[in-house]
Parts: C-alpha cells; sequence; structure tokens
C-alpha cells in the first residue's frame, strides 16, 4: 500500500490517470507544463505532456523553484484533501484544488519567479491537475503520521 | 470517363482553347527549401517562425493580407488596418494560446452532463440565473470588441489575429452554456445588466491596448474570481465542468492579455503613463459597477445556500472575493509597472480596509 506522501504513491497516480482517458475531464487537450508540490517535508516534480502525465518524481528546493507554479498548503489540508477524494472517488467541492485556492488566505498556488505568464497555467490546467488527484481515488493509500 | 473526353486529355497535347499557362509564378518566393518537422507536441503554429518567416517586424507596413513571409504583388489595393506596430496587440504566447485552444475545446451540447443538473431552492435558482445573464453579457462584450478590433490588426502579426479567432469563439461558447445553464432547470434568464463597464470596453476607441486595460485586467481579473467562486460552490456535476471550462478558456484569454500589456509596457515608451491614467478612469466604473447591488447580492445567495445565508455568510465571501480580486489586480499592475496601491479608487480601497 503506497504511503501518502511518497514517489511511489504519485507513480501509482500517475500510472491510473494515464491509463484511463475517461478520467481526463480537462477538455482532453494539451496540457504542457511542470508543476511544483511542496507537501510537508516532502518536495516533488508532476510534468504533464501533452494528454499525459510524463513523470513524477522527487526534486529539491531549488528545482522546484524553477517549476512553472508551485502548490503549496499544509500538511493538514493535503492530508484532508486525499482523504476526501478516498471516500467520495473524487474531490468533494470544498475539497478541490480550486476551493483550497480560495480558502487558504495566501491562495495554495503560486509563481516562483514571480512570472504572471506561469502563474496563470493553474489556472489554465486547473482540471487536469484535479483530474490527476482525482484518479488517486483507485490508489490504496496509507498517510504519513502527522507529527 | 467517354473516349472522346480521354483523348482531349492526352498529356502531350494542351486543351484546345486554354492558352498555354507560363508559370511565371514558380520561383517567386522570399524563401524556398523549408522543411519544418514536427517536435514532441506536434506541428505548432509557433514552430513555423524559422527564417524569414520567423521575422516579425516592429512595424508591418504592408496594408494588404500578403501572409507573412510571402512576396508582395504591385498593384494591390491596401485594406484599412491602423494597428500596425508590433506593440499594439502582440504577445509572445499568441502562438501557444492559440494551439492550445483549439486542444482544449469542449462541446457544451454534448459534454456538460446536463442529466445530473437537480431542482433547487427557487432563490439560489434564481440567484445562478441571474449570474448566468450577467455572465452571458460579458462574453458577449469580449465577443464584439474583439473582433472590431481584429478587423484592424495589420496580417503581419497572424499569430495574435488567429489565436483571438479562437477567443471569440470561446465566448461564443461562454455565451451559449451560460443561456443554456439558465434555460435548463426550472429558471431562465434574469434581468439585462446595467452594463456599465461593458459600455466602458465597447467604447474603448483609443486601440487594442486600452480595450485590453478594460477587458482583460480590470473587469477579467474580477471575472476569474467569479468563476473561481462559482466553481468552488457548484451544485452538480454539470455546473462543476461548465465552470471549471470556463475558467480554463477565461485563463487563456487573461494569459494573453497580460502579456500584451506587458510586452506594451516594455516595449512602447509611455504605455504605462497611459495605462494609469486608463485604469484611474476605468476603476471609477468598476467601483459603481461593483456598488450595484445584483451580482452582489446573486454571489451572496449562492455562497449561502439561500437568501438567509446570502446575509451574512454568503455576503461576507462575496466580499472576501472582491478583496481577492483587488488584490489580484493590484499585483498584476505592480508587475506591469503600474502601481496603483496608492492611487486606487477610494470607493475599490474602501473594499480593502474592511
Amino acid at each position: 500500500m503506497a504511503i501518502f506522501p511518497s514517489v511511489e504513491w504519485f507513480q501509482e497516480v500517475r500510472q491510473v490517470y494515464n491509463s484511463d482517458k475517461s478520467l481526463h475531464s480537462g477538455g482532453g487537450g494539451a496540457c504542457d507544463t511542470t508543476a511544483g508540490f511542496r507537501i510537508g517535508e516532502s518536495r516533488y516534480l508532476i510534468e504533464f505532456a501533452g494528454l499525459t502525465c510524463a513523470q513524477v518524481r522527487q526534486s529539491s528546493d531549488a528545482e522546484l523553484e524553477e517549476s512553472d507554479f508551485i502548490i503549496e498548503m499544509p500538511m493538514a489540508s493535503w492530508t484532508a484533501m486525499v482523504r476526501d477524494v478516498q471516500e467520495n472517488g473524487k474531490a468533494s467541492s470544498h475539497q478541490t484544488l480550486n476551493s483550497l485556492d480560495l480558502d487558504l488566505d495566501e491562495g495554495i498556488a503560486r509563481s516562483p519567479v514571480d512570472d504572471q505568464y506561469k502563474q496563470d497555467l493553474f489556472y489554465r490546467y486547473n482540471q487536469n491537475f484535479q483530474d490527476f488527484f482525482n484518479a488517486s481515488s483507485r490508489v490504496e493509500t496509507r498517510f504519513e503520521k502527522l507529527s | 470517363m467517354s473516349e472522346k473526353m480521354t483523348e482531349s486529355m492526352s498529356e502531350d497535347e494542351p486543351t484546345q482553347g486554354v492558352p498555354e499557362p507560363t508559370y511565371d509564378w514558380m520561383g517567386l518566393t522570399n524563401q524556398w527549401g523549408t522543411r519544418v518537422k514536427p517536435g514532441e507536441h506536434g506541428l505548432r503554429l509557433g514552430d513555423l517562425n524559422v527564417g524569414i518567416y520567423g521575422e516579425v517586424p516592429e512595424y508591418w507596413d504592408d496594408q494588404t493580407r500578403r501572409p507573412r513571409g510571402a512576396l508582395p504583388r504591385a498593384g494591390i489595393p491596401p485594406l484599412p488596418y491602423s494597428l500596425r506596430s508590433k506593440h499594439e496587440m502582440w504577445a509572445d504566447c499568441a502562438a501557444d494560446l492559440y494551439e492550445e485552444a483549439i486542444q482544449r475545446r469542449w462541446i457544451p451540447a454534448t459534454e456538460v452532463p446536463w442529466d445530473t443538473l437537480k431542482e433547487l431552492p427557487e432563490d439560489v435558482e434564481r440567484a445562478i440565473c441571474q449570474i448566468c445573464t450577467e455572465l452571458s453579457q460579458c462574453a458577449n462584450t469580449e465577443l464584439e470588441i474583439i473582433t472590431y478590433w481584429q478587423d484592424r490588426m495589420s496580417y503581419g502579426y497572424f499569430e495574435v489575429k488567429q489565436y483571438l479567432a479562437t477567443a471569440t469563439f470561446d465566448c461564443a461558447r461562454h455565451l451559449e452554456v451560460m443561456r443554456k445553464r439558465a434555460l435548463s432547470n426550472g429558471g431562465g434568464l434574469g434581468i439585462e445588466s446595467r452594463g456599465r463597464v461593458n459600455r466602458m470596453i465597447l467604447e474603448s476607441s483609443g486601440g487594442w491596448t486600452e480595450a485590453v486595460v478594460y477587458l482583460y485586467l480590470l473587469r477579467g481579473t474580477y471575472i476569474t474570481r467569479l468563476l473561481t467562486g462559482l466553481l468552488s460552490f457548484a451544485h452538480n456535476d454539470a455546473e462543476t465542468f461548465i465552470y471549471s471550462h470556463m475558467l480554463e478558456d477565461h485563463a487563456r484569454h487573461m494569459t494573453y492579455g497580460y502579456d500584451h500589456l506587458k510586452y506594451a509596457a516594455t516595449h512602447h515608451e509611455g504605455a504605462t503613463d497611459i495605462m494609469r491614467t486608463l485604469l484611474a478612469i476605468g476603476e471609477g466604473h468598476m467601483a459603481n459597477e461593483l456598488k450595484d447591488g445584483v451580482v452582489s447580492s446573486a454571489m451572496a445567495i449562492i455562497f449561502g445556500g439561500g437568501i438567509q445565508g446570502g446575509r451574512t455568510y454568503g455576503m461576507e465571501r462575496y466580499l472576501l472575493l472582491v478583496r481577492e480580486f483587488l488584490e489580484d489586480y493590484l499585483s498584476v499592475c505592480e508587475w506591469l509597472g503600474v502601481d496603483r496601491r496608492e492611487s486606487l479608487h477610494p470607493m475599490l480601497k474602501s473594499y480593502l480596509e474592511d
């Protein structure tokens, strides 16, 4: 059983996402971007290329700063979001990336280099990332204990 | 094929009565032997910018429809292209956005899961229908102002013209889907918007950049927040699909808008001063429109789950949305080099102080 967060967990989600086109509600069109994720002490890069999630890997802080945009929120919020997806098959309306971005004071997405063009990619490809996390409902998940 | 026809099409004999072609046009080219290969993402519009075909001049003095890179022909009457400088329309991302728009198209008629619409409390349904009415008018305004200026843009900057063609199609789709949502769940269209900002956008006659300041920087930034709010409070899968796809389309429009303003600000002396003046005027209209109670109360009802909740939590949530819009707006202005934080219209400033 994959632990959230871990590279193994993201790889399993990636496999589910790439193998079932019915999970792609984001228009079915190309999505070319690399997003950074800061989850607790862990850092990940998720690269979308065309119609698939091309790569998921652990990254350093420096690499994260070179991504198009970074999604960051408290560990408890990440866990609540993934648990919600597990329980409901997809994020319920107040646990979507969009809702969390609205609800948290500073939002959850930012461009590491103050580049408005890159910041906008979060909105342009929002549904692809939501679909990706919704795919995690099919991944048996164990949660890292919150410290 | 008849025998007679076959005979007349002999390869050696020219067809009777048809003059022998001279083929003078062959060899008339600025650059031959171009062989662009598809890249990782296919053969994209931006990939074609090689050799002379990739030379995008600062000023396009040709007033015909000559494709960029083609040889000019003498005697072609000029067309009324009044926007002929690159800084008047350019955004580096236009070619990529064009590709993205045609790949991420969606079909309201068949892709929205309309069967997931469920009866809502009447006050909520009325609020949604009112917002659909407002947003369909905004989409119509965007469509009209783009097509007005698109007609005046020089052919030399075809990437922008092509991208804007997709944006008008997006707007048509938004108009369509808002109308469909309003008419598909027991409600109907609400009251027409007073349209102060729509009129301001449509009457911006100083150039496309001026229209972009009003259409995207000022009002578009607000619409982004409206759409994220609606998405967050969607009542069913149909609404989730509609708002999320509208948001993605709209984000593409905003990307072009911001990128164009950045280009204008950094390539045209005095552009930031003009933007500052335009915004000082535009903020007043925007403030008046925000003060109008229709959208605010409708959004508050949606956020609050009804009139009762709309009076408390719903309105607080809406005011937060306006604050977030203003923070976004001020931060983009700062990024453009047009800091408005100190001189923001007092009525708008009051939303940040509350």
